[in-house]
């Protein structure tokens, strides 16, 4: 949005380039300004995983700019909410607002977030038409970046929407593979919970399941506004089922881990990242949780020794420690950063198109190794990593780091 | 699990989700009855009924699932949460009234109806501000004792679900049918100008309405959270609509369809999730309340007071 101060800062840039007919930069005080946008959810139901993705990407700006990164640039972060009051969480409408002034404020050359599939559904038509490069460090639906899709999500026919996490269609099939391989299930009952990311990500992990051998026993929609899930609990139950796999976020998961500890205990049960947050283990809390295997759609990182000191500098700066998708988000961050540098190295102008053309093309080495992207805008690294729900009594509930345990890296396909 | 004890597994499902629908829908229908009012304020004070009873537990140092209670102390604490839960309520329902809907008394039109949702934005908002938009973890001190039938299972606090709503169903039937208040309220229901003129206390009885609504209102939210250990800002919605739509199923203004309505839906929802799909369940419970108001506009047991001219 271009708010009446930045307005004004604009109107007198010009104003002020214009009268000295100079190319400004070369004085720190001159610095040309690039926003990097950042949109996510950081007030409601999603906000604790949210804010964690917003200081990763904070914790990139800065440091380029400590470092003096982009000589005559200075980048600013213009953050906005996509959540709203009186949807509780993410909103996609006001996604697509946020989307709108991130393509109305010409000095936003990229963007981060968003970080739900649903906001991304909305934002990304928009942004391909502003041809603004947003990088997703959560996002996992694989619509976005289907090319039969691409009318919808690309009307620019140029990738505008990257990850640097993998996708649904990796997440969910690979978690197929850990139940089958791993887990040595026979049989699974699925479900989903309604919403965009949940249904792809079910459907996903019961084909792969399917093609396992593993029995789909049935398959079932969760109103993840609705409370009682004892009817279906009762169900797979009484199909004497050995586990349970969920797609979908914590909304209706922590009411599913609930009421299936009181009915299904003994069953194995998993579910995709949108499980991997401190609500199930606060909200359903112990023993309900125990046990729960969930996935991320990346590399498991905070635990790299490799990282250690990016690890400290972000739990000292933000005072909390980060997860793996406060480090996508700063991987993303890496990717713009080295995009700008790029196209201002190479002496052209930083506009949205070069910086967009420079991620496409680009191999940028990140805290989860190198990340560079195919022809659609997907990271090329298809790392599921599985986690295991494991009380951990010394550390606080809301704790995800040490309250959810790393078991390894799901087969690959 | 035999088909029997499998049927017999959703029943019981059913019917405590369908007892705490009833003990909403008795508020919508009480309020109706007397204001021929929708009172969609309704829905969120039933949830902020959960926080008062999750605040009340914690002050006696109940939090999260581990801690349980028995005997003496057990009934003893319920007995507490209960009460202060449907106290505050009660008083946050007289509140509505005094402040939003008194001043639009007489005005007609849908003004107090939209007031309502107004309110009820007003409070879902106040609680998830105040408290956070996360899913909070409801304590449920009572240890899970259960009777096995085959393969089937009903808790001790599904009998408890089952007798608090009857007990406080059966008081409120009991409570319109024989006590004075209550027959000033059937009078109100009836005629509110003629009840004026013969003396009764028009504002008096539309408190009291509101009063005992929101109580049990606040009742159902107790029962909520101790049946389901969670609570959030956004419970309101769903289970108040179905609510909502088990008192026009069995008839809006009429008690006994209000309790009728509200376990009708709770089996529905029950047994399409077992036998048709969870996913279905709406549809049907949607379907059917077309269905009963296209056949029955009245509902299915009728208004019991004459329509209002």
């Amino acid at each position: 949005m271009i708010t009446r101060r930045s307005a004004a800062t604009l109107l007198a840039g010009t104003a002020l380039g214009a009268a000295l007919g100079l190319p400004r930069g070369a004085m720190a005080a001159d610095s040309k300004v690039i926003i990097i946008g950042i949109n996510l959810p950081i007030t409601g139901s999603d906000a604790a995983g949210a804010k964690r993705m917003m200081n990763g990407a904070l914790l990139g700006i800065q440091q380029a700019n400590d470092a003096n990164e982009l000589p005559g640039y200075t980048l600013k972060p213009l953050v906005l909410n996509d959540a709203t009051a009186t949807a509780g969480q993410y909103d996609p409408a006001q996604a697509a607002t946020n989307a709108r002034k991130f393509v109305s404020n010409e000095k936003v050359l990229a963007a981060i977030g968003p970080e739900m599939s649903g906001s991304a559904k909305a934002m990304a038509p928009i942004l391909s038409e502003g041809n603004v490069a947003m990088i997703t460090p959560s996002a996992t639906n694989p619509d976005l970046t289907n090319p039969q899709f691409a009318a919808q999500y690309m009307p620019s026919g140029k990738p505008t929407f990257f990850r640097t996490v993998t996708t649904d269609a990796f997440q969910g099939p690979n978690m197929a593979n850990f139940y089958a391989e791993t887990l040595g299930v026979k049989d699974v009952y699925v479900l989903d919970d309604s919403g965009a990311y949940g249904v792809g990500l079910a459907d996903a992990f019961q084909k792969q399941a399917e093609a396992k051998g593993l029995k789909i026993l049935g398959r079932d929609r969760l109103d993840p506004t609705a409370s009682d899930y004892s009817a279906v609990l009762t169900k797979i139950k009484s199909l004497s089922a050995t586990s349970l796999y969920y797609g979908g976020v914590s909304g209706a998961g922590v009411k599913l881990v609930k009421q299936a500890y009181e009915i299904v205990p003994t069953i194995k049960k998993g579910g995709g990242d949108g499980m991997y947050t401190p609500d199930i283990t606060t909200g359903a809390g112990f023993p309900a949780a125990e046990g729960w295997y969930v996935t991320n759609a990346s590399p498991h990182m905070t635990e790299d020794p490799k990282i250690a000191n990016w690890l400290n500098e972000y739990t000292s700066a933000f005072n909390g420690s980060p997860d793996d998708y406060a480090i996508t988000a700063y991987d993303g961050v890496l990717v713009i950063l080295a995009a700008l540098k790029k196209v201002i190295a190479e002496g052209k102008q930083p506009t949205r198109e070069n910086v967009r053309a420079a991620i496409a093309g680009s191999t940028v080495d990140t805290l989860q190794g190198a990340v560079s992207f195919d022809a659609n805008g997907d990271v090329k690294q298809r790392v599921v990593s599985v986690f295991q729900i494991v009380h951990n009594p010394s550390f606080p509930l809301d704790d995800a780091i040490h309250q959810f345990k790393y078991i390894g890296v799901a087969p690959q396909s | 699990m035999s088909p029997f004890d499998l049927l017999l597994q959703q029943f019981v499902n059913g019917l405590s989700l369908g007892a705490m629908y009833a003990l909403l829908a008795l508020g919508f229908t009480i309020v109706y009855g007397i204001m021929e009012l929708i009172n969609f304020s309704h829905f969120n004070v039933f949830m902020i009924g959960s926080f008062v009873a999750m605040g009340v537990l914690s002050l006696f140092g109940l939090s999260g699932q581990t801690v349980l209670l028995h005997g003496f102390p057990l009934v003893g604490v319920l007995v507490v949460a209960l009460v202060v839960t449907m106290v505050a309520c009660g008083m946050l329902g007289v509140g509505i009234e005094r402040l939003a809907l008194r001043p639009l008394r007489g005005v007609q039109g849908p003004m107090a109806m939209i007031t309502t949702i107004g309110v009820s934005y007003v409070l879902s908002n106040a609680v998830m501000l105040t408290m956070g938009a996360n899913t909070k973890n409801f304590p449920n001190p009572i240890p899970s004792v259960a009777l096995h039938i085959g393969t089937a299972q009903i808790t001790v606090f599904q009998f408890i679900i089952w007798a608090l709503s009857a007990v406080l169903m059966g008081g409120l039937y009991l409570f319109v049918q024989r006590s004075k208040l209550g027959k000033a309220m059937r009078a109100t229901a009836q005629d509110p100008d003629a009840a004026l003129m013969m003396g009764v206390d028009v504002n008096r009885v539309i408190m009291t309405a509101f009063f005992l609504g929101s109580a049990l209102a606040g009742a159902a939210g107790f029962i909520f959270g101790l049946y389901y250990n969670f609570t959030n800002f956004g419970i309101g919605f769903t289970a108040g609509l179905r609510a909502f739509t088990a008192a026009v199923l069995g008839g809006i203004g009429n008690i006994p369809g209000a309790m009728i309505g509200g376990l009708l839906i709770g089996l529905i929802e029950a047994m399409a999730g077992q036998y048709i799909g969870a996913k279905w369940a709406d549809v049907i419970i949607f379907s059917l309340l077309v269905l009963v108001l296209v056949c029955r506009p009245a509902g299915l047991l009728g208004r019991l007071a004459p329509t209002k001219s």
